[in-house]
């Protein structure tokens, strides 16, 4: 029997995000160079955001927001505020509303969709300033792309084990 | 369908956007986006970026662990069947090297004669320091590598960083325990080359695309298809004659560059240090850092007037001083320049062998 959650501690949580957000951001900087020369990886750090902003909301506040955008930009060694500012005008644009908290998997999806196309928009344009020069835009749409066409396969492991079981 | 429920609590919360704390936060990206410019990147900036690599590549290192085993099993099952082939390759190759390494062999021994009659002192070669790469991404806005060694290992800001088929990039941000490898293919690198067989100079400039470009070759530029592209040292940052790629033509009919590096895995590297040549301001010759010499023996080595032994005083006069006649105070032998017939040019007065 779950106790409920006013009386349950913040603590499983904080630890579930701590032991997802911490390894997305390694995975994303890690060396998953192929041989054959592809780098391939969608934007993991986005997704397990979104997924706790969307799993539980009160947990992903504006400073953490920015604090794992800025931990990106330092990691893949990029101009530092890029991401950061990405993420915090997506998820202020497009972020899990109060009343559609949780939900089903595809329309969750499809407001993660628009939520990450807004994020490469931003910077796509804050990394061309940083940088001087539009910015190549291969590289930003293949990383969109995989990380949309990739979100559902994670919510639906991220997803709770009751409802995942409860296909309609 | 699968559902997501967050609980009514949290509903009733969401995610929590005080107006306040949103456009400070904002503002300060912005702030960021604006000054962590590659160009004009502040010194705090770099320095905390190298603090941060510092502090984070211990863990990076352990998460690169297993990734590296798992990026060279594929590879390997692949190439058990190349095995045999390749076998048969290297076995040629070796035998055409060990006729190489006796050419080199032979060389180094020709170059060691030469700057013993000469007298040069040419830089001591340090040795190489490896490190492995424990971060990397080749994303939208930079091609650079996070490497594992920084400057307790003697690395410093612009050294040449190589692997076992060419030139990768060099060191930027270099922390204590780590530094960044600017890829050639990044769109901040500049790196002056030239072709090997021709000696066409041109700057290969990145552009975060996997084959740079080749920029400034001139109208009319003596470069064919799969000329091999080496560093030229012109700038200064790099050394000469580190192999860099093959000249290929891309579908606009630009000039671009098939970098050797990319025929391996760019985990494990080696870092060459190399000091640039200091410009002649920052490194005055003086006659008193040439032990045995003074002033009067080098007028008269200028004028044609060779003394008997430089190293020995002559005529009883030992150990004065140089005369200083020269602008300045400076040495007068330094003071003077040689004109085209060997004999030098506004000698000091009173000098053995001046034209005065």
């Amino acid at each position: 029997m779950r106790a409920p959650l006013e009386r349950r501690s913040a603590w499983p949580t904080l630890a579930g995000m701590a032991l997802t957000l911490i390894p997305s951001l390694l995975l994303h900087a890690a060396p998953t160079r192929l041989p054959t020369g592809m780098d391939l990886l969608p934007l993991l750090p986005l997704i397990t955001l979104f997924i706790w902003a969307v799993r539980r909301p009160r947990y992903v506040p504006p400073w953490l927001i920015f604090l794992i955008g800025l931990l990106q930009d330092l990691l893949i060694g990029g101009p530092m505020g890029v991401w950061a500012l990405a993420y915090l005008v997506a998820f202020s644009i497009a972020r899990p509303r109060d009343e559609e908290g949780g939900g089903e998997i595809g329309p969750v999806s499809l407001r993660f969709a628009v939520l990450a196309l807004i994020a490469l928009a931003v910077a796509w344009g804050a990394g061309s300033v940083a940088l001087g020069q539009p910015a190549g835009t291969a590289d930003l749409v293949t990383e969109g792309v995989l990380t949309i066409i990739l979100f559902p396969v994670f919510a639906f492991f991220f997803a709770r084990r009751k409802e995942r079981s409860t296909f309609s | 369908m699968a559902q997501w429920r967050s609980s009514r609590r949290d509903n009733e919360e969401g995610v929590r956007f005080s107006p306040a704390l949103f456009i400070f936060l904002v503002l300060v990206s912005c702030i960021l986006v604006a000054s962590d410019r590659p160009e004009n990147r502040p010194q705090v900036l770099s320095g905390v970026r190298a603090g941060f690599n510092d502090a984070a590549m211990p863990v990076l290192e352990l998460a690169a662990w297993p990734l590296r085993g798992v990026q060279n099993v594929g590879p390997w099952w692949r190439r058990q069947f190349e095995l045999a082939q390749e076998n048969r390759e290297l076995r040629e190759d070796l035998a055409e090297l060990r006729a190489w390494r006796d050419v080199a062999l032979s060389l180094r021994d020709r170059a060691r004669l030469y700057e013993e009659a000469l007298n040069l002192e040419t830089p001591a070669v340090r040795e190489r320091i490896t490190a492995w790469a424990v971060a990397e991404r080749a994303g939208p806005f930079v091609r650079s590598r996070l490497i594992g060694v920084g400057a307790r290992d003697g690395v410093r800001e612009g050294y040449p960083v190589v692997n076992v088929y060419g030139l990768v990039g060099r060191t930027v941000d270099v922390g204590q325990r780590s530094a960044r490898a600017l890829l050639l293919t990044d769109l901040n690198s500049r790196v002056a080359v030239m072709a090997d067989r021709s000696n066409a100079r041109a700057m290969l400039t990145g552009d975060n695309t996997d084959f740079p470009r080749l920029e400034y070759l001139g109208t009319d530029p003596d470069i064919q298809e799969g000329d091999r592209i080496v560093t030229s040292g012109d700038d200064n940052v790099l050394p000469r004659g580190l192999p860099v790629g093959e000249a290929v033509r891309d579908r606009d009919g630009r000039w671009r560059v098939a970098l050797y590096s990319d025929a391996a895995p760019l985990d494990l590297v080696w870092i060459w240090p190399f000091e640039p040549v200091a410009p002649p301001e920052a490194n005055p010759l003086s006659v008193d850092a040439l032990p045995g010499l003074n002033a009067e023996d080098l007028t008269g080595d200028l004028t044609g007037d060779a003394p008997q032994d430089a190293g020995t005083p002559q005529n009883g006069e030992t150990g004065s001083e140089p005369e200083t006649s020269g602008p300045g105070g400076a040495p007068a032998a330094i003071a003077q320049t040689s004109s085209s017939d060997g004999t030098a040019d506004g000698a000091a007065d009173g000098e053995p062998g001046g034209e005065d």
